[in-house]
């Protein structure tokens, strides 16, 4: 080309480095600032809460942070709860990770420094894995952990609260419905990232167990991939009766979508990463005919449920997106972490916390409660009613998933 | 065969894709010597304007695409003025840090905007079209002609215009171009309006097969590196090629060996052609 060439070159890769450097700067500096005043007379406490609230994941991690501000929001406004004599709020901390667990880690320790929280919330398995290695040494802190993997409670943490169903619980009644109603072929086409292998692997176990026949694994990292027509004609290419897809809600939407336009009329067995009423944002519910996934959490079937979709909707307005389970297990998890609080007479002692999380569970009133809780496993796992959702003829029906008993086996 | 065919058609569409983006970067790169980052950024901000234009404003799918054009054009033409214009005659690292900043702002910008939802582009062109086994949806097809067609149009105005002349001429020799009279301030602040009306053309057609967020560019943007670094840094034809050569090589990569491995293989390929040919496929600018 030109005299500029070869220094084009080596700019750009310098280009290269600055990129990577820029972004792991700007992920250690975005957001956050300490517990405020006590104006209202409150004693104010620190929640941490470390996700992706920039970057390509920055939607799932707004979600989580909605819930949470929402039951902090909610509490100080009703003028807090009692603890051992003394009115409490709480104060909501968050920072950045870009989803990346190294930042879990950094930002932790900033938490830990400046904000003295006794709580984290961390809404995904690698980031709670790293920081299951900090929160038993000092100071000690309880980690909320909003993750469906089942490998978070072999770590035997006893300062971890697992919010969400375990994931394993839902395979053994999808596959059985699914393999009746449309055929024992399953095609997969999951997302690739550390969670989706989990779930892949124990879907394709179970698919085997109960009689079907598998294709290969197509499956393509959701966050990254621009177009997924290519990877849905290879994984159609195995002609299959049920397609096993899931990552987030849009880009799980798009594969959906790609695979009808492409005249697939089988079944979809949905990962419970995505969300139905997300999903349909991006495709008709036609398209969704014999997909099964987690119930939508709008019209969940419990008596609570309405009743905080409501709120959701009164205090961000009618036309704001579809309440997800992000939402509200989370709201639901800083709900019973008061509780849990008020029930040991303590702020600061993440072990009587997590002692009394079982008892929260059971305890907590009515109009805070989304799920059916029964309380808190050993292991840490939050016990509750658990429904999921399969379409037929365009409508939701609901299934109750068993309690996953056992230990984890994966 | 079928699966072949299918994948042959997929890959061609996405080629489109990649060779739109990748146009408007290697415009810049061959006449101002700027990796240009916010080229993603232009490209994200013209797939909003044609939503918003769409969802807001009630406009035809063509109006919405015009309107982003020219809105792009202008904020293409700006970030010349305000932002590189200033750092002519600078160390290119400042110009490339400017462009990282710009990639960031306006990030940032569309995140408050309209935050950090995903967002779908309804597209008149929804049906399917089935040749032969082989399926594609209509916007798809309109994607794969819209981007020859621009193709041409640049080729058309990069060799039969005064204006293409003067850029080709820069690109060439930049003070050669000044010495034979060329106002090389108003050809930079062209250059980047164009880049501009092609980051529109890539948003808006491709919108509607993908999802409009704020960090949609940053993805894209990745592999239009490769393609200009492939093709040729600030080579015309070599974007068009080298995009429809990634896009095949990923698609194919992924149908008959995994598609797990699909961008490593499209970067193993980077490698290659690297090694094999330093300058790229084409080596002679624009």
């Amino acid at each position: 080309m030109m005299r500029g060439d070869s220094v084009g070159r080596r700019t750009l890769r310098l280009g290269g480095v600055l990129v990577l450097g820029t972004v792991v700067f700007l992920s250690g500096c975005a957001g956050g600032e300490s517990g405020g005043g006590t104006d209202d007379g409150l004693e104010v406490v620190n929640i941490g809460f470390i996700g992706p609230l920039s970057g390509g994941a920055a939607y799932y991690g707004r979600n989580v942070q909605r819930g949470i501000m929402m039951a902090a929001d909610e509490i100080a406004e009703g003028g807090g709860f009692e603890v051992d004599g003394r009115m409490v709020r709480f104060e909501i901390v968050s920072l950045d990770d870009r989803y990346l667990p190294y930042e879990t880690a950094t930002a932790a320790r900033r938490l830990l420094q400046q904000n003295q929280t006794p709580v984290i919330l961390v809404p995904h398995a690698g980031g709670i894995r790293v920081v299951q290695e900090m929160n038993t040494r000092e100071p000690k802190f309880l980690l909320a952990a909003y993750s469906s993997e089942p490998s978070i409670l072999e770590a035997g943490n006893p300062l971890t609260l697992m919010l969400p169903p375990r994931f394993d619980g839902y395979q053994q009644p999808w596959v059985e419905i699914m393999m009746e109603r449309f055929g024992k072929r399953l095609a997969l086409l999951p997302t690739t990232t550390a969670y989706g292998k989990a779930w892949t692997e124990a879907v394709s176990v179970e698919w085997s167990r109960q009689g079907g026949t598998l294709g290969r694994d197509h499956g393509v990292d959701y966050n990254t991939t621009t177009d997924f027509t290519g990877a849905v004609s290879r994984a159609l290419a195995d002609e299959p009766d049920v397609l096993f897809i899931g990552g987030p809600s849009q880009p799980t939407a798009l594969v959906i979508r790609a695979a009808r336009e492409q005249g697939f009329e089988g079944g979809f067995i949905i990962m419970d990463q995505a969300k139905f009423m997300e999903m349909l944002t991006i495709v008709p519910m036609e398209a969704l005919e014999g997909a099964i996934g987690v119930y939508p959490q709008e019209t969940y079937p419990t008596p609570g449920a309405p009743l905080f979709a409501e709120r959701y909707y009164e205090r961000f307005g009618d036309d704001f997106q579809s309440p997800t389970s992000e939402v509200a297990i989370n709201y639901q998890g800083i709900r019973l972490i008061a509780q849990a609080m008020h029930l040991a007479g303590t702020t600061t002692d993440p072990e009587a916390i997590r002692a009394h999380a079982g008892e929260a569970a059971r305890t907590l009133p009515d109009e805070y409660r989304i799920f059916e809780m029964d309380g808190v496993t050993e292991t840490g796992h939050l016990v509750r009613a658990v429904f999921s959702a399969h379409v037929v003829d365009g409508e939701f029906v609901a299934l109750r998933i068993p309690a996953p008993t056992s230990a984890p086996s994966h | 065969m079928t699966l072949f065919l299918q994948q042959f058609v997929n890959g061609i569409a996405l080629g489109s894709v990649y060779s739109l983006v990748a146009l408007g970067l290697t415009l810049v790169y061959g006449v101002l010597k700027v990796p240009n980052f916010a080229h993603g950024a232009l490209y994200m901000a013209g797939a909003y304007v044609t939503y918003v234009m769409l969802t807001s404003f009630g406009a035809s799918y063509m109006v919405a695409m015009a309107v982003s054009i020219a809105v792009l054009a202008v904020l293409g033409g700006s970030m010349e003025w305000l932002v590189f214009r200033r750092l002519e005659g600078k160390s290119p690292v400042h110009a490339m840090i400017a462009a990282l900043g710009m990639l960031f702002f306006m990030e940032g910008t569309a995140d408050v905007i309209w935050g950090p939802t995903f967002r779908q582009v309804p597209s008149p062109f929804n049906d399917v079209v089935t040749l032969l086994g082989v399926s594609i949806t209509e916007q798809r097809i309109l994607v794969i002609v819209a981007a020859v067609a621009v193709m041409v149009g640049l080729y058309l105005l990069l060799k039969r215009t005064l204006v293409g002349m003067s850029i080709e001429a820069m690109a060439q020799d930049r003070e050669g171009a000044l010495l034979v009279g060329i106002d090389t301030r108003r050809v930079a602040l062209l250059t980047f309006a164009i880049s501009g009306v092609l980051a529109a053309a890539a948003g808006s057609l491709i919108a509607p097969l993908l999802l409009v967020f704020p960090n949609m560019g940053e993805l894209i943007i990745l592999k239009a590196f490769v393609i200009v670094i492939l093709g040729g840094m600030g080579s015309v034809p070599g974007a068009i090629l080298g995009g429809y050569l990634l896009a095949l090589a990923e698609t194919m990569a992924g149908t008959y060996v995994s598609f797990a491995f699909s961008e490593l293989i499209a970067f193993a390929l980077l490698v290659l052609v690297l090694v094999v040919r330093p300058t790229g496929l084409f080596e002679k600018g624009v």
